[in-house]
């Protein structure tokens, strides 16, 4: 009886969690996420992130979703300020955008709108050909 | 998309005799100053971060960074509060964040030393130096002394005077 119990309950988290990926697949994804580029002085098309969305609440550190140039989901990234990291903060559990990932970029920032701070981009790409469509 | 904005700084007294010295921008033409970063964003700077030029120099503020916004700010109280790092005959400027692409124009005429940062990236060294004139300049103001309101990190950024005197311009990167 437990382990059915516990069957259904995965089965309905994978459910569950298959149809919220499916709604940020394509750009763009719903509210509360909003495009960074409408909010702040950044570039529409990021060179390297592609075009990103941020729930705001959950600022620095993330998840920002990134499309590429036809609006398809092919990162989650992470930006996670040093100094915060150095003073002992942790950032645990935060969302991915999809389940899958292929590989993933690791790389420090001095800072931009939004996360001033310097900080590490901890890059999560969704599959094999994401990084080049996030490249230009 | 490109697109610029001018400021003509208000005019110290005497400023427009202007005063041309040898491998230096003659008055009236224009110089840019590059805002550059690497790919991935791990380092920014001004390409040049020293520059020598002639009273009624413009300088073009360029954003040739593909990845990121930046501002051209003078260190002044106006200006978020800061203390004062250009000639006091002059008047202060804030570019505004520029995207890629974008520029900003602004034209120096009272002679001395104009320090100038990026917002976001000041902690991270993005400053830069301006020398209008020579120090027999009537008029001259010669750079700041504080080094209470600046990082010591982004002070020790900014070229020595005398070297930009020499060499005319000194390269950010």
């Amino acid at each position: 009886m437990r382990t059915a119990l516990l069957l259904a309950a995965a089965l309905f988290a994978t459910a569950s969690f298959a149809e919220d990926a499916a709604t940020l697949e394509k750009s763009p994804p719903p509210a509360p996420y909003v495009q960074v580029s409408k909010a702040l002085p950044l570039p529409e098309f990021i060179p390297g992130l592609g075009t990103l969305f941020v729930n705001p609440d959950t600022l620095p550190a993330g998840p920002f979703l990134a499309y590429d140039h036809d609006g398809k989901l092919s990162a989650t990234i992470y930006m996670v300020p040093l100094e915060d990291l150095q003073g002992g903060k942790s950032f645990d559990g935060l969302a991915v955008g999809a389940p899958s990932v292929t590989s993933v970029d690791i790389y420090f920032n001095a800072g931009h709108a939004g996360v001033e701070k310097p900080h590490a981009h901890v890059v999560l790409f969704h599959d094999d050909g994401a990084k080049e469509r996030l490249a230009k | 998309m490109s697109f610029s904005r001018r400021l003509v700084l208000a005019l110290g007294g005497g400023a427009l005799a202007t005063l041309v010295s040898p491998g230096r921008p003659w008055a009236g033409t224009v110089e840019t100053v590059e805002m550059r970063g690497t790919a991935r964003g791990e380092r920014i700077w001004f390409e040049p971060r020293g520059l020598a030029v002639s009273s009624g120099t413009t300088i073009r503020f360029l954003n040739h960074d593909p990845g990121n916004s930046h501002t051209a700010t003078a260190y002044h109280p106006s200006v978020l509060d800061r203390l004062r790092r250009i000639p006091k005959a002059a008047a202060p400027w804030d570019s505004d964040f520029l995207l890629p692409g974008q520029s900003f124009e602004v034209t120096l005429t009272a002679p001395g030393v104009y320090d100038f940062y990026c917002q976001p990236h000041e902690p991270m060294g993005m400053v830069g130096r301006i020398v209008v004139g020579t120090p027999e300049t009537p008029g001259w103001e010669g750079p700041s002394a504080d080094t209470t309101d600046i990082a010591a990190d982004s002070l020790a950024v900014f070229p020595a005077v005398a070297d930009i005197l020499a060499k005319g311009r000194i390269g950010g990167a």
